[in-house]
């Protein structure tokens, strides 16, 4: 089990290191420089100037050489300045992490439930008619666009109805936590739509198929009760392999979060990323993927683990 | 002992015992599916009964209503699935009976052992806790009597260190010893009526010889009564007291099994025991009975296309069930009193 983990964690280090490259690279080939997206039309910069900025910073050298520089600063934890907030960048990543976690924990503390809940009720009887109602649902959440249906959802709420706030979470650390909560509202049900719909067609598809298993006519042979069978004796067994469609649409929803973010104006990761690379913010772009990165890798470790630990045929 | 270990060749098994008051009366099973084409009729016009610590075998080939007829005795037919006739247990008709009534009756009175071992058992959970909830559910004890009553179940049907074994999950144990287990959960409550659908199928010889040894021992313990399924009729030789033989969703022939293994008379009933190895005679070919199952037209006798005494009546009518000598019952119209 630790060895198992250990080893996990050594290729999940490798590869850092190299999508670390990879996105070095890409960056380098986006269009656009710095230095002019720096002095952006200030008329007193003259070509010789652009080129001795460019030496200050480095630009002149060959990607390789820069790759090299930065690694090294980032090993000895000098991950390097965003020239847009002009702040060290893990202090700007940092809050922007936090604020994408509490969004995302909300939605799949919401999501995963209702999806096994739901997509159990449509596999008691296909084709029945809580099946089609649910599969309605989720055909529906599938299909609309989640930029519009937040923007439905402003409507309706904030503008209509006006309960709750539409955009401007203060960024400061004492914003109460109903205040927070009452900004989340919106944005988790807009990312619990667009998360579930999938979820429950997966969740039906597996249980269908394990309400059909020998073991599950072997309960009812018992004698117990069909919320018994399903609730002690399927739902687990249907979920074992829900853990790698979790685990996949993980990465899923966290650049769902990007779009939802960027309406409802809250600084997270997403919309961190996205200024960062719309402002040739080079470090910025690099870390932050590089973090998007890591939380990607640990959640696919974690659900490995819980591969094992839900299925005892499985030794890790 | 009551029940002797016998070989065809052997001495016949004593008549059945108990057939004064019978346990389990079946009368004119139908089982049917919808389908495109309109209603598969799986299982029709059958007729049994199992008298108190009888063991009945059905033989039939694979899909010939054998298995359904005990899903039906279950009320575990699949979704889709329709059951008409009567099934008589302890007086009272369980065709029409309520989903509430089937659950106090499953794993309490009649119980059931499938084929898979492999498969049947909850791979996520325990074999001792498996065991113990049927208890909890029907006897009402608490999680950790029932558990301490599932390691002596499973002492009593025979697995070394039970403790730790119930602690295992199912893929811990050999298929031999999961199916021990199957038959331990199913004799948890002691049942008046075990439905046995090919049990030992899936297992190797050594270990078929095993757990028939050990259904037939348990039965002689509680003094159950066994419906007992399969294709193979050496098997079935060994166990049990009567034979029902099935073709095609029908009964064919019923009798005490000496009669069917010395006299048997149903064309199909000759074929099949025609297809036994005979270890005394060596032969360069098996005995194969010619074409292959199918479910036909009502019209005519089922068997027919198949039979080589089959002439026009055989198509032309179904054959009834009579009973061509004492207490054997033949559906054919060439085998007549």
């Amino acid at each position: 089990m630790l060895r198992y983990v250990l080893s996990r964690l050594s290729q999940a280090v490798l590869v850092i290191f190299v999508m670390s490259f990879l996105l070095f690279v890409l960056i380098g080939l986006m269009p656009g420089d710095p230095i002019e997206n720096m002095f952006e039309g200030n008329p007193s910069l003259t070509p010789e100037l652009i080129g001795q900025m460019r030496e200050l910073y480095g630009l002149d050298q060959p990607i390789t050489l820069r790759y090299w520089h930065w690694l090294m600063a980032a090993l000895q934890g000098d991950f390097g300045y965003s020239s847009l907030y002009s702040r060290p960048v893990l202090t700007v990543l940092g809050p922007a992490l936090l604020q994408t976690g509490k969004l995302l924990a909300l939605t799949l503390m919401i999501s995963v439930p209702s999806a096994i809940i739901l997509g159990a009720l449509a596999a008691r009887k296909p084709n029945g008619l809580v099946d089609s109602a649910i599969g309605l649902f989720s055909f529906a959440a599938i299909s609309m666009p989640n930029f519009w249906v937040s923007l439905l959802l402003i409507i309706l709420f904030s503008v209509n109805l006006g309960w709750l706030p539409a955009s401007g979470l203060p960024m400061t650390s004492d914003a109460s936590f109903w205040l927070e909560l009452r900004h989340l509202i919106l944005p988790v049900m807009v990312l619990v739509m667009f998360h579930v719909g999938p979820l429950i067609r997966y969740v039906r598809a597996a249980m269908i198929e394990t309400l059909s298993a020998d073991f599950v006519r072997t309960a009812r042979a018992k004698g117990l009760s069909e919320g018994t069978v399903i609730a002690r004796h399927a739902v687990r067994n249907a979920l074992i392999p829900m853990i790698t469609v979790l685990a996949l649409s993980f990465g899923h929803l966290f650049s769902g979060a990007l779009v939802i973010e960027t309406i409802f104006g809250m600084l997270g990761m997403g919309k961190t990323i996205y200024d960062a690379v719309g402002n040739i913010d080079f470090n910025l772009a690099l870390v932050g993927l590089l973090l998007a990165t890591v939380v990607v890798l640990i959640s696919n470790l974690l659900a490995d683990l819980a591969y094992a630990y839900l299925d005892p045929r499985i030794t890790l | 002992m009551e029940l002797q270990m016998a070989g065809r060749d052997t001495a016949p098994l004593p008549a059945a015992a108990a057939t004064v008051g019978s346990l389990l009366e079946v009368r004119d099973l139908g089982v049917s599916f919808a389908t495109k084409e309109g209603r598969a009729q799986v299982v029709t016009g059958l007729n049994y009964s199992i008298g108190e610590g009888e063991t009945l075998g059905i033989v039939g080939e694979s899909g010939c209503g054998k298995t359904m007829t005990s899903l039906s005795l279950m009320g575990l037919v699949p979704p889709g699935g329709r059951v008409t006739g009567e099934i008589r247990f302890g007086g009272r008709n369980l065709v029409d009976q309520s989903a509430r009534d089937w659950r106090s009756l499953r794993g309490r009175d009649i119980a059931m052992i499938f084929q898979e071992p492999m498969t049947a058992m909850n791979p996520v959970m325990t074999v001792g806790r498996q065991i113990a909830e049927v208890l909890t559910v029907h006897e009402g004890l608490s999680t950790a009597s029932a558990f301490d009553r599932a390691v002596e179940l499973l002492e009593a049907v025979g697995i070394p260190s039970p403790n730790q074994r119930a602690r295992d999950y199912p893929h811990q144990l050999s298929g031999g010893m999961r199916q021990r287990a199957m038959i331990a959960m199913a004799l948890a409550c002691k049942p008046k009526l075990l439905v046995a659908d090919e049990p030992t199928t899936a297992l190797d010889v050594t270990i078929q010889a095993q757990i028939l040894d050990l259904i037939l021992e348990l039965q002689e313990d509680t003094g159950m009564s066994v419906q007992f399924i399969t294709h193979n009729l050496a098997v079935v030789s060994e166990l049990a007291h009567r034979i029902l033989v099935m073709y095609a969703g029908r009964g064919v022939e019923n009798a005490p099994a000496e009669k069917i293994f010395d006299n048997p008379l149903h064309p199909y009933t000759r074929g099949l025991i025609a297809t036994l190895p005979d270890p005394d005679r060596k032969v360069d070919q098996l005995f194969v009975i010619p074409g292959s199952l199918r479910i036909q037209p009502q019209r005519g006798c089922r068997f027919a296309s198949r039979c080589s005494l089959a002439s026009e009546i055989c198509a032309a009518t179904e054959p009834p069930m009579l009973e061509v000598e004492t207490d054997h019952f033949v559906a054919c119209h060439k085998v007549t009193p």
